[in-house]
């Protein structure tokens, strides 16, 4: 029997364009950003300007904080990392290890879960 | 006293505006949440139309380095500076944004070529005048939160379908590739991030210079929170070069480093409506600003601030031997420049702040840290 799967949208505001899929890493705190896995999901409150080195060892990004004109949106868009900013509560909603997959055009994530 | 009680006041008036913090735990040093607790004075010289007095500006730090902001106070500025947008007004606003962080950097260089040779009162002299400098670029940093989002309006409604002014290169580009080279310039040495961490900083002397170069240059980049530990660090950089390239195609890293090189095809200012010229030009230097908010008053916190405590530490342990030189990170700007040092104030901060261990957590710093940054450890 497989197991069945069931998704969750949440909504945003595109950041940076394309899509993106890969395991959820949660930033809490500072010493989070020394073990970010390669192509996952950065999950963040804002994406600051000294998180930028470690852009290109992920596949796309979420950020609480959103606007189209913030720190996350120039960088997502120069690295060509889709990124979708304004998830509300992002580092409560998802955990470490979680898909999801990202539309930078829509700024739509989806959680999906394996029931 | 008084005077701390009278910040509480105002404080818990901002708390009951506005229950909810907008930022927890952003700064938590006594030295820094002053110069915040200053930033609404700075606001005011401004000259932004809504900030007639320190009571319009919408931004209130309370002791936990919680940050409040009043939605209220937003809506009304962001109203009056809708209306006040004409192309002489905004290059005023340009001129003085621009100046103000210019003048930031050269002060802190001032500071810290000034510091090893300055007397006691020179040093308090320099101190006082690079936290007001600090404190006005804090002040556009509030600012930065929902200006740039009025002059995109503002766009827009003078007829503008351009993309934003981003900049073409941001200063987080930058630092990544920075950041890259050096880990390039580490392994053609052999010292993979792995090794690196491993050995440093018993490292050999040519790998060891890259890095403390690298600090030196890249100082400023960080989290906003001056004692949470950033670029200034070789520690820091060490265990980032393994956490950013470990296990990452060199490859895949210069595909990412080539697309922030694109070069940005934007229409011309030059023909564009007067208006809509400075309106663009305006917003690229905010966009800018955005990227660069925290390296500025960082910067001047880790090149010009700290010599010139390390200079006033030296007075103080005269009049109190017991004084340790990361004291003064816990007074607040205007005790510094009053030379006025009451231990058992600083025992109470001290103890309230390290008693904050959700804050400590968040910003990863350990109990060794304070005396690190002040070079006493």
């Amino acid at each position: 029997m497989s197991a069945e799967t069931s998704t969750t949208v949440h909504s945003g505001l595109g950041a940076a364009p394309g899509h993106a899929s890969g395991k959820a890493y949660v930033i809490r705190n500072a010493e989070d950003i020394m073990a970010v896995p390669a192509g996952s999901i950065l999950v963040v409150r804002v994406l600051h300007p000294h998180l930028a080195p470690l852009l290109p060892r992920v596949a796309g990004l979420v950020v609480e904080e959103g606007a189209i004109l913030q720190h996350a949106t120039t960088l997502a868009r120069e690295c060509g990392i889709p990124a979708a900013v304004g998830i509300r509560d992002a580092r409560s909603l998802f955990q470490d290890g979680e898909l999801l997959e990202v539309d930078g055009y829509t700024g739509k994530v989806t959680e999906r879960h394996v029931d | 006293m008084l005077d701390e009680v009278k910040e509480v006041g105002s404080i818990a008036q901002a708390a009951a505006r506005s229950a909810k913090p907008y930022r927890r735990h952003i700064v938590g040093l006594p030295l820094q949440r002053s110069l915040f607790g200053q930033a609404a004075r700075a606001a005011t010289t401004i000259g932004l139309p809504g900030l007639s007095s320190e009571l319009d500006f919408p931004a209130r730090l309370d002791e936990n380095g919680d940050l409040f902001l009043d939605r209220s106070q937003v809506a009304a500025l962001t109203k009056a500076l809708s209306s006040w947008f004409t192309p002489e007004t905004l290059e005023l606003m340009h001129t003085a944004h621009e100046g103000a962080c210019d003048a930031l950097v050269d002060a802190s260089e001032n500071a810290a070529a000034r510091a090893a040779a300055s007397l006691d009162g020179v040093a308090r002299e320099l101190s006082e005048d690079l936290a007001n400098r600090m404190t006005l670029v804090l002040a556009y940093g509030i600012l930065a939160k929902f200006v740039p989002d009025v002059l995109l309006r503002a766009l827009a409604d003078a007829g503008d379908v351009e993309s934003p002014p981003f900049p073409e290169k941001s200063a987080g580009a930058e630092l990544m590739q920075n950041t890259f080279e050096l880990y390039q310039a580490c392994r053609a040495l052999n010292y993979t991030p792995q090794r690196l961490q491993r050995e440093w900083p018993r490292v050999s002397p040519e790998v060891f210079h890259l890095v403390s170069e690298f600090c030196n240059r890249q100082t400023g980049f960080g989290p906003l929170a001056w004692e949470s530990p950033g670029y200034e660090d070789p520690n820091y950089v060490v265990r980032l070069l393994h956490s950013a390239f470990d296990e990452v195609d060199a490859e895949q890293v210069r595909r990412r480093l080539s697309f922030a090189k694109r070069p940005v095809v934007a229409r011309s200012t030059i023909d564009a409506p007067k208006k809509i010229a400075a309106l663009r030009r305006v917003l690229g230097f905010w966009l800018d600003f955005l990227e660069r908010e925290t390296w500025y008053v960082r910067r001047a916190f880790y090149v010009g601030m700290i010599p010139l405590l390390q200079e006033l530490a030296a007075g103080y342990r005269q009049k109190i031997p017991a004084f340790q030189p990361a004291d003064l990170l816990f007074l607040e700007i205007r005790e510094l420049a009053a030379g006025i040092a009451d231990p058992a104030v600083i025992r109470t901060r001290r103890h309230r702040y390290t008693e904050n261990t959700e804050y400590l957590s968040v910003h990863g710093v350990d109990p060794s840290r304070l005396a690190t940054i002040l070079g006493s450890s």
